[in-house]
């Protein structure tokens, strides 16, 4: 009967401050679906950029007397090592072929038939170990191998892309922190003047003696509803959108179901904290 | 019943009330008088405990300023009626749930509610009217529905602080007649006010604070 009448009430102060619930809604969508948008980016870019730059790729060049069975024997002891993922042997004329697709015939010409390169190996490491240390580390292990005459890895980019990838993590980190920080306290000053809009209701049930539980619940529950609705408001507005970044922009991108789980996780949470912390200014005794 | 011991506080920077003692009786029907900014308010906010004092004790039937938890605040107010120059009733519910929503924000069954609001709507006149929203009431009605509010759940004293402020002459005699018949019946009244005629009309104990204290108990024929 209590609990009937606590869910009546919270649910009729919808109706009873209907602009303010809906400024409160409002604001809660906004926020979240940002909150979602730009953490759905970040995950979506920060994946790409692993899928593409994530695997180191090694150049190993080896000792052109090498026969295949040696040379298979060597494919074996490399493809054992921890950090490698794969290993693919590049014959001289493929090596030459790629050159001519890059450089065009006239490089068979300056080469007057012959073929200056070397039988190498083209070993890519696991997405793990694309940290400098750790590629160095494999690069000795591969060096220290018979018949390896050189390993080749572009230290520099690596360098470069662990930098990027570190730098805008922390500012995509950062931006949302602050997305994040900006939206609680839209959200908890907008509940907070919904509350505020009915101060005498909350004055007329101190006097009457209600007790301090009987105050907050409806209050509460309206935060909660608000936080709920806005929520799934921003869930849908999140779907809709990354379909039509996925439809023109961003083919590749997919939306975990967590999202939707988390974003009604912190609507529900952001609305009953809201709520609940707005209300006790009003309950000093 | 209530009783104010050595009474000290200060609101801000202001020491509104200095060493005031009081007491009120079962069934007493009291005046407050006192100019503006003379505590009257204060005073009243003392005994529902919306204030608490700096120094001295307040009682109220078994709760004591002093030794009260948070918590048992409400539980007081449940015996305290209290009511204004304002109303203050909600704009957005009829006269009928207005009294009922005193019921139901202590938690009373709904049995209860029906039967306790009707029969005080009787006793107020207002009856006819407990599906009218409530401007579309007069100021004297609308005082009626806050007193029926402030008497729904049969508290032993009824707090009222200026309760005729907003209503002409007449319909504040009609108030105070009310009021009388509440009286009457048992309930305790502590009344705030500045309508000496009032006073003059339907003379009862009346109390003067000045200079945030007691001067004086005066007889109401004194007042000019
Ligand atoms: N919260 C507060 N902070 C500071 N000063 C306050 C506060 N509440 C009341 N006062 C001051 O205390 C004094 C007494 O106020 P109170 O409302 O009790 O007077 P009153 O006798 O009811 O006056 P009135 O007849 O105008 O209603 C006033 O000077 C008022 O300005
Ligand atoms: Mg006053």
């Amino acid at each position: 009967m209590r609990l009937l009448f606590l869910l009546k009430e919270g649910i009729a102060g919808f109706k009873r401050a209907r602009l303010a619930a809906t400024i409160s809604i409002a604001t809660i969508t906004l926020s979240l679906s940002l909150i979602g948008m730009f953490a759905l980016l970040v995950h979506h870019l920060s994946a790409q950029f692993q899928q593409t730059y994530g695997r180191i790729q090694l150049e190993v060049f080896i000792d052109p007397a090498i026969d295949s069975a040696q040379r298979q024997a060597l494919e074996g002891r490399i493809q054992q090592l921890a950090a490698v993922e794969a290993v693919q042997y590049v014959s001289p004329e493929m090596t030459l072929q790629r050159f001519q697709q890059d450089f065009g015939d006239d490089l068979l010409t300056v080469l007057e038939g012959e073929n200056p390169f070397p039988p190498s190996l083209q070993v890519i490491l696991k997405k793990e170990y694309a940290e400098l240390e750790k590629v160095e580390a494999a690069v000795e292990a591969i060096r220290a191998l018979p018949q390896v005459d050189e390993v080749i890895f572009q230290e520099k980019f690596i360098r470069l892309i662990n930098r990027y990838f570190f730098i805008g993590l922390i500012v995509a980190t950062t931006i949302g922190a602050t997305i994040f920080f900006i939206s609680t306290m839209l959200i908890f000053n907008t509940i907070r003047l919904t509350i505020h809009s009915r101060k005498t209701v909350i004055e007329i049930m101190r006097l009457v003696g209600a007790t301090h539980f009987f105050i907050k619940a409806p209050f509460v529950i309206e935060g909660l509803l608000q936080g709920l609705i806005g929520s799934l408001l921003a869930s849908g507005a999140l779907w809709l959108m990354s379909d039509l970044l996925r439809a023109f922009f961003l083919p590749g991108l997919t939306i975990p179901w967590m999202y939707f789980l988390f974003l009604c996780g912190t609507g529900i949470l952001l609305g009953l904290l809201g709520s609940y912390f707005s209300i006790g200014k009003y309950l000093k005794f | 019943m209530i009783e104010l011991f050595n009474i000290s506080i200060q609101l801000g920077k202001r020491q509104v009330l200095e060493q005031v003692s009081l007491k009120i009786n079962k069934g007493e029907f009291v005046y407050l008088i006192g100019q503006t900014g003379s505590g009257k308010t204060t005073l009243l906010r003392l005994i529902y405990m919306d204030v608490f004092p700096d120094r001295g004790n307040v009682i109220v039937d078994s709760y004591s300023s002093s030794t009260i938890l948070p918590r048992h605040v409400p539980f007081l107010r449940r015996k305290v009626g209290v009511i204004f120059q304002d109303f203050k009733l909600l704009p957005d519910r009829n006269v009928y749930d207005n009294i009922a929503f005193a019921l139901q924000v202590i938690g009373a069954p709904q049995r209860t509610i029906k039967s306790r609001v009707l029969s005080v709507l009787t006793r107020v006149g207002l009856h006819h009217k407990r599906y009218q929203m409530p401007q579309r009431l007069s100021g004297g009605e609308q005082q009626r529905v806050a007193i029926a509010r402030a008497l729904v759940n049969k508290p032993f004293i009824l707090l009222a602080d200026e309760p005729t402020g907003n209503l002409d002459p007449q319909v504040a005699r009609d108030i105070l007649h009310l009021l009388e018949n509440i009286n009457r019946s048992g309930t305790a009244i502590l009344m705030a006010t500045h309508n000496y005629d009032l006073i003059r009309q339907y003379p009862h104990r009346t109390l003067v604070l000045e200079n945030g204290n007691f001067s004086r108990e005066i007889n109401p024929e004194e007042l000019a």
